[in-house]
């Protein structure tokens, strides 16, 4: 039983394969289990008590924490120690922070395997002891079920079927085996015949499928029947969360992956609204990455203190010092009561203030607004923010980056010399920053590139980024940011990443509505002068990201059919997703409702044509990616479904049973005296285990209709024959053939049936008792 | 399993012999019924009992045909017949047969008593004393007779016809256990139909329709039907049924005494025999079920206090064959 928890358990490892790259990350957690499982397999083999069980484990695991972890710290290698403790804490830390900065998959450095090899090994205790010393294998569910949610939560791709089928299999070789072992214990049922247990083991097994068939298919559609529970509800409890480390640091999930998360989100749902002065409302900045390790942009730490407690104004932004005199606009930012709560807070970028309740800090570097508190959902709060105004005239006469504190040029050393030399070529024929910057974005929205919410995988051991730039060429707003910032750091300016939200749509009222299909990333590079500058390489329009507008300082070097407007953007029809996207999972984003705002701004633009308006009013339901009625039909049709499958099996059966007849000698009667008995059962014609055929037979030859008339004489003699075909079947040395046997059901089952009342009968169809009685002798009879 | 492929290749073999133990079987019961009208349930039994080589009790108030229905299965049946009614001063040398000292040749001379023939027809069994009741044992368990050391067996067929009052009759003795144990099936009699009992005064005005009952087989035929009877298949499921049947009787919260193995073999012997009465070569539970009263009821000690509520020993097996589930599909 410790072995086959082993195995369980070691068929959960693939769960995480997607959160992990690089070989070997499996291999600690592995030897950690196999042993603490020979610990308890060896133990229970001799001692008497499982208490101590644990504890042995536990020491084991201990001791082999030095050799798999530490080895260079140990004595000899393997021997624990202080040094060995401290150099697994750090690891254990170590750890900790790259789950905790890096995008999954993570590298698999000796913390993360720590963590994960101590993760395994705790679940494999708890199941030992669930499994072994509580007798209840079917609770280790429960840290199944808690391993295969981990890589849903962090993740966004779901899980592939593959490591899940092979966990269920792990799990149900578990129940299995518990089973044979019980059955040694308790004693086995002998098969009463040869071949007995084969068929037995065959029933039960299509007795299983159809009890899991039926689960599943409760599973599937209960959900879509029930009216579901408000959908913040479930988003908080997958948001990142406070580790509580320390009071001044805070832990998020990923701004990346959170952004990831609100553009595959199945319905465009609204993020927020704000009401705004400006005419032409940039982007609403949320985070700030500004670290590039290799594969992600990370955000630095940040300073939540008394220093940088938001108090009205806001710090000037980089580069500006002192704050430039300009035109101020306000913004009133409602966030959506529905939408999940946020530490950062969206914000057009220069703010300059900011009003709020509650303890907010800012980050003087990034312009940054966040909490360390669980905020509001909901909140409102009204910002001025100074209107840019950047030329292309200002940047193209900017000079080398003096006033910028921190390091904004800093690339990892592993970086693939490819990328220099891509940048390279790229910028070849730009004489100023401004002009490389305007080239690298040429370069991303010239058409060479594609966008897709979901790009295909990029190979094990490949650099994504130089995948993305050099092989697929297919990604998100997340690569074309990250990529491109990447290269002006490499032709030298300085960039960083920004995460937030496009301005949105336009709305009848003058506001502004940012849905979650306006989650965006975009490359900021600093140019002397003019401060951060927003670049955008995403395609944007039908085909990249919906609402994403290159600024107008970039001109030169932005799409042809990209608008300057969004909300005249969002005019352009949005057009049928591409097959290709249309056929994939991820709802295509680009379809977001932005039909009504265009039908409200042009109302006399075509106002008689019927196929426009039709289109303007399905044009909300399929950008969702599913029509309202899609789930209630659907559900609609489960309901219906599962109804109406007692009938169609017990139709099939029939059917089948039928069909199989006369069959081979003897089994043909079995068959027909089975067909005859779920008959009779679903009519409700008493049928009982202690009568023998013969005397069935002339009960039920006795059947009359409702209004008294006997069967017909045919039915009477049909009944009798199968009757006597089973006896001979039954007890007879030699089985009979099966001659009229078929004739002689379909007459008796008829004539039965047309004994019923029409009610009767109608409940035999749809709700056939028979299917939940197993065998003829499982009737119980009367006392 | 080699049981089954025996009996699978001779099986029609078996098959036209049972269709001539039913002809016969009728020939003897048309006979029986010039004498007895309106029983046909008891017939059969006792039909059942002979061909399947057992002992019969037939028990019921006096004046109902007790005897006369013995009588007329040992007359239907042209073999040896022997009456012995049982008085409570009749002594078991009156039953065995004694030795006695011959003069002439100086040596003790054994002289069988009425035990010695094919169907001995005991009269009123249970106003003998237990004594004398015993000495019936061997010869119904075993087909012998042990007098004097010496062992004699008894010819086939060999079968007691005993009748007997009901046990709360005046000067009767309840049949020991063991005795009761013997007899492979009881019957009542009972009160004929009033049409019958109209016919049968027609009948025995007459004259009395015994004398004029002629045997329709002799005792060679009957061994060599009793022989085919033992070939009658008995499926496994059956079998078991028949265990099964015969253990619930022992767990029953009822009964004092359930019924015994030789119960059990009583049954399946008893089975074989009305399968092959209704002319088929394999018995049914319904054979079983037909039995089961006869067969066992007889044997079974009700608890007092289930006397007490007036239950009886039928009404439990009864309540067994109700409830035990029949043998399914192999």
């Amino acid at each position: 039983m410790p072995l086959s928890t082993l195995v369980c358990l070691l068929s959960a490892l693939p769960l995480l394969s997607a959160l992990v790259h690089g070989g070997g990350w499996w291999f600690p957690a592995a030897v950690l289990m196999c042993a603490a499982a020979a610990v308890s397999a060896l133990y229970r083999l001799v001692g008497r008590s499982s208490l101590p069980v644990p504890f042995l484990q536990l020491l084991a695991v201990t001791l082999l924490m030095a050799p798999l972890f530490a080895s260079h710290v140990a004595p000899l290698g393997l021997l624990p120690s202080g040094a060995v403790l401290e150099h697994v804490a750090e690891l254990l830390f170590q750890g900790a922070v790259t789950i905790d900065r890096g995008l999954p998959p993570v590298p698999a450095t000796a913390g993360v395997k720590l963590l994960i090899a101590l993760l395994f090994t705790l679940f494999l205790l708890s199941s030992d002891f669930l499994a072994v010393t509580a007798r209840c294998p079917g609770m280790v569910g429960g840290p199944l079920l808690l391993l295969a949610a981990i890589p849903l939560f962090v993740g966004d791709g779901g899980l592939s079927w593959l490591p899940v089928a092979v966990c269920v299999l792990g799990f149900l070789q578990l129940l299995a085996v518990d089973m044979w072992l019980r059955g040694r214990e308790w004693g086995m049922r002998v098969p009463d015949r040869e071949g007995g247990r084969f068929l037995g083991a065959a029933y039960r097994a299509g007795w299983a499928g159809l009890v899991s068939g039926a689960a599943l298919l409760l599973a599937l559609a209960v959900p879509l029947a029930v009216p579901s529970l408000r959908s913040d509800v479930l988003h908080s409890m997958g948001q990142g969360t406070y580790t509580g480390r320390s009071e001044d640091a805070i832990t998020t999930t990923h701004p990346l992956v959170s952004m990831r998360r609100e553009l595959m989100s199945s319905h465009d749902r609204t993020v927020l609204t704000y009401r705004t002065e400006a005419e032409n409302p940039g982007y609403l900045r949320r985070h700030v990455l500004n670290e590039f390790d290799g594969e992600n942009w990370t955000m630095l730490p940040l300073d939540a203190s008394a220093d940088t407690r938001v108090a009205g104004e806001l710090p000037p932004p980089a580069g500006q010092e002192p704050a430039p005199e300009g035109r101020t606009v306000s913004t009133r930012i409602s966030l959506d009561s529905d939408t999940p709560s946020t530490e950062f807070l969206p914000l057009p970028y220069w703010a300059r203030s900011v009003e709020i309740s509650g303890e907010w800090y800012v980050d003087p570097q990034s312009l940054m607004v966040f909490t360390t508190e669980a905020p509001p959902t909901g909140l409102s709060f009204t910002v001025e923010a100074l209107d840019p105004r950047v030329s292309a005239e200002d940047l193209a006469g900017s000079g080398a980056p003096r006033a910028l504190r921190g390091d904004h040029l800093s690339l990892p050393g592993g970086l693939d010399p490819q990328v220099r030399t891509l940048t390279d070529a790229v910028t070849a024929n730009a004489d100023s920053d401004y002009a490389r910057a305007l080239a690298l974005q040429k370069f991303f929205t010239s058409g060479e590139f594609s966008y897709s919410l979901a790009p295909p995988a990029v190979p094990q051991g490949s650099d994504p980024l130089l995948h993305f730039l050099t092989v697929d060429k297919v990604g998100y707003c997340q690569q074309f940011a990250g990529a491109m910032a990447v290269m002006a750091r490499q032709a030298g300016i300085p960039a960083r990443v920004a995460v937030g939200y496009t301005a949105g749509e336009r709305l009848n009222d003058g506001s502004w509505k940012v849905t979650t299909g306006d989650a965006h990333a975009w490359p900021e590079l600093y140019f002397e002068g003019a401060g951060w500058v927003r670049f955008e390489p995403t395609p944007a329009g039908s085909s990249g990201q919906g609402s994403a507008s290159a600024p107008e300082y970039t001109a030169d070097g932005r799409a042809p059919e990209v608008p300057d407007e969004p909300g005249e953007e969002a005019s352009g029809s949005p057009g049928e997703p591409s097959p290709e996207e249309s056929g994939r999972e991820s709802p295509p984003e680009e379809d977001r409702p932005s039909s009504p705002s265009q039908e409200s701004e042009r109302p006399e633009e075509e106002p008689t044509d019927p196929a426009a308006a039709s289109d303007a009013d399905t044009g909300p339901g399929t950008g969702a990616g599913m029509p309202r009625w899609l789930p209630v039909s659907g559900a609609l049709a489960a309901v219906l479904l599962l109804a109406a499958a007692p009938a169609l099996v017990r139709a099939a059966l029939r059917r089948s049973r039928t069909a199989a007849l006369p069959g081979p000698a003897g089994t043909g009667a079995h068959t027909a005296w089975r067909e005859l008995h779920d008959t009779c059962l679903d009519l409700g014609i008493l049928w009982s285990a202690a009568e023998s055929p013969r005397a069935v037979a002339e009960r039920l030859v006795q059947v009359r209709d409702p209004k008294g008339a006997p069967l017909p004489e045919e039915a009477r003699e049909a009944l009798r024959r199968l009757a006597a075909a089973e006896e001979e079947a039954r007890y007879a040395p030699a089985a009979p053939g099966g001659e009229g046997l078929r004739a002689d059901l379909c007459t008796a089952v008829a004539a039965l049936e047309a004994a019923s009342p029409a009610g009767v009968r109608l409940r035999a169809r749809l709700l056939p008792r028979s299917l939940l009685v197993r065998r003829p002798g499982a009737v119980p009879s009367p006392a | 399993m080699s049981l089954d492929t025996h009996h699978g290749d001779r099986g029609d073999d078996v098959r036209a012999d049972v269709g001539e133990v039913a002809a016969v079987a009728d020939r003897v019961r048309g006979a029986i019924e010039s004498v007895i009208e309106g029983k046909p349930e008891v017939l059969r039994v006792a039909l059942t009992v002979l061909l399947a080589e057992g002992h019969l009790l037939v028990e019921d108030v006096p004046g109902v045909g007790k005897t006369m229905l013995a009588k007329a299965l040992a007359r239907a049946v042209d073999c040896s017949v022997q009456r012995i009614q049982f008085t409570p001063d009749l002594l078991p040398s009156d039953i065995t047969g004694v030795s006695v000292y011959h003069q002439e040749r100086r040596e003790f001379e054994f002289n069988p008593g009425p035990v010695f023939a094919n169907i001995v027809v005991g009269d009123e069994i249970n106003r003998a004393s237990p004594k004398t009741q015993a000495a019936l044992l061997e010869c119904m368990a075993e087909r012998q007779v042990s007098v004097d050391g010496r062992t004699l067996a008894l010819e086939r067929p060999f079968m007691v016809v005993a009748t007997q009052n009901p046990s709360d009759m005046e000067g009767t003795y309840t049949l020991p256990e063991a005795q009761r144990d013997r007899f492979m099936a009881r019957v009542s009699v009972g009160y004929p139909s009033p049409q019958a009992e109209l016919d049968m005064i027609d009948s025995h005005s007459a004259g009395s329709p015994l004398e004029d009952l002629a045997p329709v087989t002799g005792a060679a035929q009957l061994r060599d039907l009793s022989d085919r009877v033992r070939e009658v298949h008995v499926a496994p499921g059956v079998r078991r049924y028949i265990v099964d049947l015969v253990g619930a009787t022992r767990v029953a919260p009822e009964l004092r005494l359930g019924a015994s193995p030789r119960a059990t073999l009583h049954l399946v012997r008893a089975a074989r025999a009305h399968a092959a009465l209704e002319g088929r070569h394999y018995v049914v539970p319904d054979d079983v079920q037909a039995l089961a009263v006869p067969v066992l009821a007889h044997r079974l000690l009700l608890h007092p206090q289930a006397r007490m509520e007036h239950l009886s020993p039928e009404q439990i097996v009864a309540r067994a064959v109700a409830r035990l589930p029949v043998p399914g599909p192999r």
